[in-house]
């Protein structure tokens, strides 16, 4: 085909024609374009994130580097990260949070998964045994804590040591024992979590195609390649989400050591957020609890962006 | 699209920019004026805290019987009362945000802080034309002052002491009118209860700080401090506060008389005591009202001794409540606040009316007149409301005749100088180790948190 001059006219004028000038906003045409609509309906969500997230954290930013007692603040550079860092219960701290998270992740991450998967197979009972497997999550913590703070007693008529005792064990110190506390405060952690666990999986699993399951039983699956090879997989999404969020549940442990030991015996149960809140409210030094803040929630940031660069793979997004 | 980034940019900015300024343009300020200053018949408006919760209605309805009565005398002045108390992990917000009653209670431990912090305004002239102000108990006074200048009144005080179970006593065998005056004794005393009743010998709390706290207590009872007077040096590692440890360590592991569990907070140990699960530990001597009217006691079960001295001990740790006052008050708001503390917990020691009226009206709703505390006026104003009071006196005092005939003779120690809550908290884990563990290492512990409490002094 001969190229015309119109074509090749058609092809050089945009580049050789004068630029288009921009088009000139003012407010008024702004205005009358419907931003002042937009904007009244950013306001209130623009004011409430500003004044509730957004400022907070300006504000935990500037006090970490001063020394305040809200009279008067003192800038002190980066002095309250190094006093955190120098602090011997920081090492305390990290190392019970991250057990504490370990233990969690070990003991408390496969179980709703089973039970949801069991619960899945029940056709009958299947809601009341889900919402009786999600009844500790409608009890109050605080009082849920301090029931189990009750059966935890380590007297030898404590609810645990007398059920130990019916086989011939016990009694433990239970949250009295230095190396006992962090599994037991794990064991109720795991309690009171993993309704919520159940009814997410649950969810999950009744999406899974049942053609899925069928066409592994006639290559001959059986029950556990089934969950192997069609469950998990299917589940993917949903348990790298959900173990990702545990993650950094655990490693903000609060209000269990809290109310049930303090942090006791002897810091056995320190976490970083109870440290935190020693700074705070005990030493008063809120320098030094917005440092230990920031860092916790540094450290928070890396690992989620390793972890989602480690698990980019098996994603489904 | 640049420019619909940019625009939600632009209004960030300038909504932090407006939240800075909002933020820099707060702050406590001193008011500007004196008590001279002040138009005590001018209208004025207070906020006072403390009012006692619907929990208690006992408690509350006394609050509002005088309330009714101070605004009847005083009608140029409206009081505006609140349930805020002070509590360590909501105070600094209290002070930040502004919103800190005109006048509020808060405990003896606290009142330096508050005074080196500027969180407090000084009182001192509004309190110099009181006639019963002029007669407060100087020893409790001076936990008020500072350089020669007054920040809070003393409105209740206290000595540590040994609390004890009257009826427990009687089960196991001992006399609950001769209770344990030396360290042995209380140890043979708890051997006694823990082996004669079902309850526990001896409690030592060990959570919130209360363990350090009791320990402190203990250390000053056995002959030592654990900061020195100027706040620049620990002194943790003593022979009197390992010879508590070592004590601890008797009557946990050897005797077992401690119990079995050793994760116990101030709460926890009121519960038990109250219960009668406990027979004896160390607290304040003011715990009659919690332990009868609020966690219902046998009031023929409190008792309360004076703390055992060891040869070398130094006396006992005092405590109490104060009235403090808001820095950002006028004159005229503070000169009524302090009217109203005046009224509410002076006027009964200057008018007789007033004494027995109030105390016939406690009486019947059940809240304790007359029990034991350390008086914080002086001993004849004190024994003159005593003699007014009497026929209402609702409390067996006769059960606390040693404590409350020596009250005034053992010396008063302070509460350690500075950071007293960082090195109670420092020293729970002390107790804890000692409690928990057969093979605790005392000096280890000691020493470890010796370093601890050390850096944090220096730290300023």
């Amino acid at each position: 085909m001969a190229v015309t001059d119109t074509t090749v006219r058609a092809a050089v004028e945009p580049l050789t024609a004068p630029p288009r000038r921009r088009r000139h906003r003012s407010p008024a045409t702004w205005a009358r374009r419907g931003g002042l609509t937009t904007l009244l309906f950013f306001l209130p969500l623009l004011l409430s994130f500003g004044y509730f997230s957004w400022w907070p954290i300006l504000r935990s930013l500037m006090l970490s580097l001063q020394q305040t007692n809200f009279i008067t603040s003192t800038w002190v550079g980066l002095a309250n990260f190094e006093r955190v860092l120098a602090d011997p219960l920081l090492g305390i701290a990290v190392w019970n949070t991250t057990y504490f998270s370990l233990l969690a992740l070990v003991v408390g991450f496969p179980v709703p998964i089973l039970t949801a998967v069991f619960l899945a197979e029940m056709r009958r009972t299947r809601g009341v045994a889900s919402a009786l497997a999600y009844l500790p999550v409608i009890i109050p913590p605080v009082v849920a804590v301090l029931l189990w703070k009750a059966f935890y007693n380590p007297g030898a008529n404590g609810l645990f040591n007398t059920m130990l005792g019916w086989v011939g064990l016990g009694p433990l110190a239970w949250l009295n024992d230095p190396d006992l506390v962090i599994p037991s405060l794990v064991l109720y952690a795991t309690w009171a979590g993993f309704g919520t666990g159940v009814i997410i999986y649950l969810a999950t699993l009744m999406t899974i195609r049942t053609e899925l399951y069928e066409a592994a039983e006639i290559d001959g699956a059986r029950i556990l390649r089934r969950f192997w090879h069609v469950t998990l997989p299917q589940m993917r999404g949903v348990l790298l989400i959900m173990l990702l969020l545990q993650l950094i549940g655990t490693f903000q442990t609060f209000t269990e050591p809290y109310i049930m030991t303090g942090g006791g015996p002897e810091n056995g149960s320190l976490t970083i957020l109870l440290l935190i809140y020693r700074y705070a409210f005990v030493a008063g030094d809120y320098g030094r609890a917005t440092a230990l803040s920031l860092l916790l929630a540094v450290a928070l940031s890396l690992l989620s962006a390793l972890y989602m660069w480690a698990t980019r793979r098996w994603s489904t997004s | 699209m640049t420019h619909i980034r940019r625009r939600p940019a632009l209004a960030l900015a300038a909504t932090f920019t407006a939240f800075a300024l909002a933020a820099c343009s707060q702050g406590a300020g001193a008011p500007d004026g004196d008590a001279s200053d002040a138009d005590t018949e001018a209208p004025v408006t207070i906020t006072v805290g403390n009012m006692p919760t619907t929990e208690n209605p006992e408690l509350r309805a006394d609050f509002e019987r005088k309330l009714d009565a101070f605004t009847e005398a005083h009608p140029n002045i409206t009081i505006e009362p609140e349930e805020t108390e002070w509590a360590a992990d909501t105070w600094n917000a209290l002070i930040a945000g502004g919103t800190m009653p005109t006048v509020i209670s808060a405990p003896f431990t606290e009142i330096q802080s508050m005074i080196a912090r500027g969180q407090v305004a000084d009182v001192t002239d509004y309190l110099a034309d009181s006639e019963v102000f002029s007669r407060l108990n100087p020893s409790v006074l001076a936990v008020a002052q500072a350089e020669d200048r007054t920040y809070a009144i003393p409105t209740s005080a206290w000595t540590m002491g040994l609390l004890y179970n009257r009826d427990l006593f009687e089960q196991a065998g001992l006399d609950p009118d001769a209770p344990p005056q030396t360290w042995d004794e209380v140890r043979t005393a708890a051997q006694a209860i823990d082996e004669q009743t079902e309850a526990q010998g001896f409690l030592t709390m060990t959570l919130d700080n209360t363990g350090g706290w009791v320990l402190t207590t203990m250390s000053y009872a056995f002959g030592s401090t654990l900061e020195n007077e100027d706040a620049t040096e620990a002194t943790i590692v003593n022979d009197a506060t390992t010879e508590v440890l070592d004590y601890y360590q008797q009557l946990r592991w050897e005797d077992e008389t401690m119990g079995s569990n050793f994760l116990v907070n101030y709460d926890d140990a009121v519960q038990l005591f109250a219960s009668g699960q406990v027979g004896m530990f160390v607290q304040g001597a003011d715990n009659y009202t919690n332990m009868v009217v609020k966690n219902g006691m046998d009031p023929e079960h409190f008792g309360v001794a004076p703390l055992p001295q060891q040869p070398a001990g130094l006396g006992t740790l005092s405590g109490g409540n104060l009235a403090v006052f808001s820095p950002t008050a006028t004159p005229e708001q503070l000169a009524a606040a302090v009217a109203w503390v005046e009224f509410r917990d002076f006027l009964k020691y200057t008018d007789e009316e007033v004494a027995v009226s109030e105390a016939e009206a406690a009486a019947a709703d059940g809240v304790a007149v007359g029990e034991p505390a350390l008086p914080v006026v002086d001993r004849d104003v004190y024994d003159q409301w005593l003699g007014w009071v009497e026929p209402y006196i609702n409390v067996p005092r006769e059960n606390y005749d040693l404590y409350l005939s020596t009250v005034e003779e053992v010396t008063l120690v302070p509460e350690p100088p500075a950071k007293a809550q960082e090195l109670y908290n420092t020293l729970d884990a002390v107790v804890q180790g000692v409690l928990t563990r057969q093979d605790a290492d005392i000096e280890q512990l000691l020493q470890t948190a010796q370093d601890s409490f050390q850096s944090a002094l220096e730290l300023g």
